[in-house]
C-alpha cells in the first residue's frame, strides 16, 4: 500500500479518535464478522430515579432519535445507590411508558357502581376540584382541642401513584399539604 | 480472549432482576402465568424467556434452604447443539467470546433432536418454527457492555468477563463456600461458560443444574444424522 506521509497522519489521527472515544466504555474498532449495532446507538441519555421503593436507585433512560420514544432504561454505573444495578421491578421501568396495556385516559367509577367509565380530562378535573373544594371546605379545622393551630383536614386523604418519581412527588405532596391534607401516601413507603 | 459468566448462587436472592433485564433488553413478550404454589415464575424457559430464576425449598441437615438457580443456556465450550445441527448458519459460534448462537435459520432443522442434545434442555421453538436461546448478549458485549442480566445483578451473583478471570474469581469464592458448606462446588466448569457456584447438592436446585449421561439425550436418529453429515460441516467444524 501506498501511503503519503499526509496520509499516514490522517489515518493516525483518526486511530487517535478512536482510542479517545472507546476510553468513554465504548470498543468502537470495526467488527468483523456478525457485528451487531446495540438498539441503544445514537439514543439520547437522560438519568432517572427509580419510582418504586424507597432506596432510589439512578437509572438511564434512553430514548430514540427518531420518535422521542423509550427504547431502553437500565442501571446507572455512576449512581452512588445501585451501581448499574437493579432489581426485577426497575429492570422493567421501560414499562410504565411503553405498554400497549397502559391507561391513556381518565377513568371514572361511579359511588356503588361496578363499572369503569372513559371520561374526557376536563371532566375528571373539574369533578376533582369541585369534590376536593367541598369536603375541605366542610372539614377544614384552624385549631385543634389544645387551641394549637393546625390548619388541616382529615377528611381526604391521599395515596400516591406508583409510578411517580421523586420529583413529582415532591411537586405532589407540596399540593397536598397546601391544601391541609397529613395523610399523604406513597408505594415507597408501603 | 474467550468470555465467560460465573454465577454465585450463595449471593442470589431471586430478586429476577436478570430475568426482567433480559426481555427488556431483547424486547420479548411477557408470558401468561398462573400461581403454581410457588413465586418461580414462569415455570420454564421458552422462545420468549431466556432466563429463569429457579427456586426450590429444601431441608437440609434439618434447616430449611431456599435454594435459587437462575438458568440460562450455558454455552458450552463444545456445544452439543451446534454439533448435531451440523449448519454453520443457524448454530455458531462466535470466535471471539465464545457465545453460541442460534440464526433465523434454525428454522430448517429438527428442534426435537436440537433440544434434546442439550445437556442442560435450554433451547426452545417459537410458532415460526425456529429455535431461540440466549445469546450472551452479544450486541451488548461486541459493543464493551456487560450482558443485561449481570449488568442488573444488585447482589453481585452474575458476574461477566474473560473466561480465565471468571474460574480465579469462582475458585477463591468456592474456597469460601466450602468453609461453610462442604458440598459447596462449581458445575461442569471445565466444559460450559456458564459456570455455577453452588452449596449444596446441585441436584437439589434443578433437575438440569448439571450435565449428566440421562439428560445428554443424543437419540439414535442424531448419532446417525451426525454420521452421515456432510464432510464439509466437520472440517469447518475443527477450525
Amino acid at each position: 500500500m501506498n501511503v503519503t506521509r499526509r496520509g499516514f497522519i490522517k489515518i493516525s489521527g483518526a486511530t487517535a479518535a478512536g482510542i479517545a472515544v472507546s476510553g468513554m466504555g465504548f470498543d468502537l474498532s470495526p467488527v468483523k464478522a456478525h457485528a451487531l449495532t446495540l438498539k441503544t446507538k445514537d439514543a439520547k441519555e437522560t438519568t432517572t430515579i427509580c419510582c418504586y421503593c424507597g432506596v432510589g436507585c439512578g437509572a438511564i433512560v434512553h430514548t430514540g432519535k427518531d420518535k422521542g420514544r423509550v427504547i431502553n432504561i437500565e442501571g446507572d454505573p455512576d449512581h452512588v445507590i445501585n451501581r448499574g444495578s437493579l432489581c426485577s421491578k426497575g429492570s422493567a421501568l421501560s414499562q410504565l411508558a411503553e405498554n400497549k396495556n397502559r391507561l391513556t385516559e381518565p377513568m371514572y367509577r361511579a359511588p356503588n357502581s361496578k363499572e369503569w367509565k372513559k371520561v374526557s380530562w376536563e371532566w375528571a378535573l373539574a369533578e376533582i376540584t369541585k369534590r376536593v373544594k367541598a369536603t375541605r371546605e366542610a372539614t377544614f379545622t384552624l385549631k385543634n382541642e389544645k387551641g394549637q393551630t393546625v390548619n388541616r383536614t382529615t377528611a381526604i386523604a391521599s395515596v400516591g401513584s406508583a409510578a411517580l418519581d421523586n420529583e413529582e412527588c415532591w411537586i405532589y405532596q407540596a399540593l397536598m399539604r397546601s391544601l391541609g391534607l397529613v395523610y399523604i401516601e406513597h408505594q415507597a413507603r408501603i | 480472549m474467550s468470555k465467560s459468566f460465573f454465577i454465585d448462587t450463595t449471593v442470589c436472592t431471586a430478586c429476577r432482576g436478570c430475568q426482567v433485564a433480559c426481555k427488556q433488553w431483547k424486547n420479548l413478550p411477557a408470558e401468561i402465568t398462573k400461581n403454581r404454589g410457588t413465586i418461580e415464575n414462569p415455570a420454564d424457559v421458552s422462545f420468549n424467556t431466556y432466563k429463569v430464576v429457579r427456586m426450590r425449598e429444601e431441608v437440609i441437615d434439618g434447616k430449611l434452604r431456599w435454594l435459587f438457580f437462575p438458568e440460562q443456556c450455558r454455552h458450552c465450550i463444545e456445544p452439543p447443539c451446534l454439533d448435531t445441527a451440523g449448519d454453520k448458519s443457524a448454530i455458531f459460534k462466535d470466535d471471539a467470546t465464545g457465545a453460541v448462537i442460534y440464526t433465523a435459520k434454525t428454522k430448517g432443522l429438527n428442534a426435537k433432536e436440537i433440544i434434546e442434545s442439550c445437556p442442560y434442555n435450554i433451547p426452545r421453538k417459537g410458532k415460526n418454527g425456529a429455535l431461540a436461546k440466549c445469546d450472551m448478549c452479544l450486541d451488548r458485549v461486541q459493543n464493551g457492555l456487560l450482558p443485561a442480566c449481570v449488568k442488573t445483578c444488585p447482589t453481585g451473583a452474575m458476574n461477566f468477563g474473560e473466561r480465565d478471570e471468571m474460574l480465579a474469581i469462582a475458585n477463591k469464592r468456592l474456597g469460601e463456600v466450602k468453609k461453610i458448606s462442604q458440598a459447596a462446588r462449581l458445575l461442569d466448569a471445565d466444559d460450559v461458560r456458564v459456570i455455577y457456584l453452588v452449596a449444596y447438592n446441585p441436584e437439589l436446585y434443578h433437575k438440569f443444574a448439571v450435565a449428566s449421561v440421562d439428560n445428554l439425550g443424543i437419540t439414535r436418529q442424531t448419532a446417525l444424522a451426525k454420521m452421515f453429515r456432510p464432510v464439509k460441516n466437520i472440517a469447518s467444524g475443527l477450525v
